[in-house]
């Protein structure tokens, strides 16, 4: 029998630095350790884009020049252009933010830390899977950056495939860069999954008693059908990735035409996965935004029900329409026909959230402070590339702007701007609750103008650009596309110094921010288990189980 | 009394109170149904046109490992949680008898007549001890507080109820 114990549960001493941040098996440890590592790799990934915006100023090549990569440009001095160069920067800017970035940060990062608090679960179901997890993503994201350095193509570093990695030009590319890339996506995949299996089990076997389903909270429900996403895409990414692997480097010819492979598969299964992935960066940001908007607008989420089955519906759709990114590869007019219905199918539950949302911000008492200001640029801009999303399922339009500047203003849209938006709704959200010290309110006001305005100016002259016909994935333009382009890069810099200045404030938060000791600082709308308990919470939490007076008070 | 009942764990008679006591798992086994078919046929679809080159068909570990590694952790998860605690009270004995994770049989029995039923509250919330046989040991430390009250309420009322010369 189990002698009675008069111990406290947190008589252990605290662990040391090093036991506490290298070997955690702490959910809110290792939340915390993916939003940093997450915001490391996110930080080169942005540097490569101020370099690709640099080179796109004006017309011709100054900065990537085959005589050597410059910062400053010399006009005296001859400057050849160096493709490769150029490919590699936009391969690596896609497949740094597509896999370790926005992932790990709103999944990893968010999920790891608050769904288990918002549930009730005292820890993740397995703390030391969770562990593993972060430190293969670590490997992961290592050998990404491994690759960038390495030798590549072209006798230069780096592979310059582009993220999608699509055959024959990822088998044929020289060096072992592309290796090193296969093994880095096989080792973030590997994590993800595991992190998925966790975060299923932890959501349908360790919620509080009397929490049913129909009473879970969105974020929490946000984060697992992102893990039944990553579960069953993934697998078949790996298996594509492989065999990319096999054919580059085993003599394999699955992809390959002349031997009777067939490089149109390799696309299918990208996409295959591609798409449900699209998803699986934003559907973690609808469920941070719909808490944030409920708790400034002081009133219950509006359409409790359908915004979770809109979500579970978003990720179901997403694994039916991969082909709408593949309609210029010969697809036969009843295939196009059908994806573009089935592409048009998912703006119903997306447009049941967004009038959900408005609709909890209808006759409330909103106030504007910097989460919120995320969260309605996040709908704003969300909405405008939603709809150019429409503009391009059309496969008969999607002829013209296949491969335009078009595409690339409306996947930043809704990526750039909506789940990165949403990343720093969470930020400004959650950080006093997981540092207790609270953000200077101006400072993040600050950020979020200069952020909207610098990627507005940034990305929607690409729309123009598109319609004038401007390609993507190239190193210079005739000088007709001089002007939008002069003006994208402008908003790209104003961007940038943005997330420097959110970097800075950051960091002035954690060191000497003001200390913040209401555990619900937010208000009473702030009604999630999270809000219960201390800022930051102990290092324990929920050892003995909440009980349903403690989250049910709303009774959504 | 332990004198006439060698082993009170095997007494056959049946207790006035006998309840069992388990940690929460919120998924019960037709919703681990549920999900394990959702995850086979999720899995199985996109796989399916790889039937068609055998050369191929090693790419089906890539699905089979996922789906089987989030079966194995399930199974893991109750594993875990199979911790009961078995009450039973007879009008000269109350049994006590703990099943842990690892199958560990904890066991502890005493007199009803002396027993003493503490409840604290430092620094868990109405945590539940039982003095008997001079040993103390805790109650339902894996359920909520309130459950714990009740829990109380319920001995509580079957032992007062104990007619001592029966």
């Amino acid at each position: 029998m189990a002698d009675a114990a008069t111990h406290t549960h947190d008589e252990h001493a605290r662990p040391g630095f090093f036991t506490r941040w290298f070997m955690s098996t702490n959910h809110k440890d290792i939340g915390i350790l993916y939003l940093f590592f997450s915001a490391t790799i996110g930080f080169v990934s942005v540097a490569l884009t101020v370099y690709m915006r640099m080179e796109l100023m004006n017309p011709g090549v100054q900065y990537m020049c085959a005589e050597g990569a410059r910062f400053v440009a010399d006009t005296a001095a001859e400057c050849m252009p160096n493709g490769h160069l150029w490919n590699v920067m936009i391969t690596y800017h896609g497949v740094l933010m597509m896999f370790f970035v926005v992932i790990p940060a709103l999944f990893g990062g968010f999920g790891n830390y608050f769904m288990p608090l918002m549930i009730g679960a005292p820890d993740m179901a397995f703390p030391r899977m969770n562990n593993l997890s972060f430190w293969m993503y670590v490997a992961g994201s290592s050998l990404g950056v491994a690759s960038l350095l390495s030798p590549g193509g072209n006798g230069q570093l780096g592979s310059g495939v582009g993220w999608v990695l699509y055959a024959p030009l990822s088998t044929n590319e020289g060096g072992y860069s592309m290796d090193l890339a296969i093994f880095a996506v096989h080792l973030s995949g590997a994590s993800s999954i595991l992190g998925a299996i966790n975060m299923i089990t932890t959501f349908l076997n360790m919620r509080a008693p009397g929490m049913t389903l129909h009473k879970t909270p969105l974020f929490a429900w946000s984060i697992v059908v992102t893990a039944f996403l990553i579960l069953l895409s993934l697998p078949v990414l790996a298996g594509a990735i492989t065999m990319l692997l096999t054919d580059r480097n085993f003599g394999t010819a699955f992809f390959d035409a002349s031997a009777g492979g067939d490089p149109i598969l390799y696309q299918h299964l990208l996409w295959f996965f591609g798409h449900p992935e699209v998803y699986m960066i934003i559907v973690p940001g609808f469920g941070i935004i719909s808490h944030v908007i409920s708790t400034f607008s002081k009133k219950p989420i509006f359409g409790y029900l359908p915004m979770v089955y809109a979500m579970i519906a978003i990720g179901v759709l997403g694994f039916v329409v991969w082909a709408h990114h593949m309609y210029a590869v010969g697809l036969s007019t009843t295939q196009q026909s059908y994806f573009m219905l089935a592409t048009m199918v998912i703006a119903v539950p997306t447009g049941v959230k967004i009038f959900s949302w408005i609709a909890t911000m209808w006759g409330g008492s909103i106030e504007f402070k910097t989460p919120m200001l995320f969260a309605f640029g996040f709908l704003f801009l969300f909405t405008i590339g939603g709809v150019t999303g429409i503009v391009l399922s059309q496969a008969a339009i999607d002829r013209a702007y296949h491969d335009t500047y078009y595409v690339v203003a409306h996947f930043h849209y809704v990526m750039s701007l909506g789940a990165v938006f949403c990343i720093f709704a969470g930020v400004y959200y959650w950080i006093g609750k997981m540092s207790g010290r609270q953000y200077p309110e101006w400072a993040g006001k600050l950020h979020f103008w200069t952020m909207f305005i610098g990627a507005n100016i940034t990305f929607f002259p690409q729309h123009f650009l598109g319609r004038q016909g401007m390609p993507r994935r190239y190193i210079d333009y005739p000088e007709q596309f001089a002007q939008w382009n002069f003006v994208s890069s402008i908003g790209a810099f104003i961007t940038f110094a943005s997330f420097i200045f959110f970097i800075g404030v950051v960091f002035y938060t954690l060191k000497w921010g003001k200390k913040v000791t209401d555990p619900a600082y937010w208000g009473e709308h702030a009604d999630t288990l999270e809000w219960t308990l201390s800022n930051p919470p102990p290092e324990h939490t929920f050892e003995t189980l909440p009980t349903p007076d403690m989250w049910d008070k709303s009774n959504h | 009394m332990t004198s006439e009942n060698p082993d009170p764990f095997k007494r056959t008679d049946t207790p006035i109170y006998h309840v069992t006591l388990w940690p929460n798992r919120s998924l019960g086994r037709v919703g681990f149904r549920n999900t394990m078919l959702l995850v086979i046929v999720g899995t199985t679809i996109p796989m399916i046109p790889l039937f068609k080159a055998a050369s191929s068909l090693w790419i089906l570990l890539f699905g089979i490992v996922p789906v089987a590694l989030l079966y194995l952790f399930f199974i893991r998860n109750y594993l875990d949680g199979r911790l009961t605690e078995e009450i039973r009270i007879y009008p000269d004995l109350i049994a006590v008898e703990r099943r842990e994770p690892k199958g560990k049989i904890l066991r502890w029995h005493a007199n009803p007549y002396w027993l003493r039923i503490h409840m604290h509250n430092t620094p868990i919330e109405n945590y539940l001890t039982l003095e008997g046989n001079q040993r103390t040991i805790e109650l339902g430390a894996f359920l909520s507080p309130e459950e714990r009250l009740t829990l109380k309420a319920d001995i509580e009322k079957v032992i007062h109820g104990l007619d001592i010369n029966a």
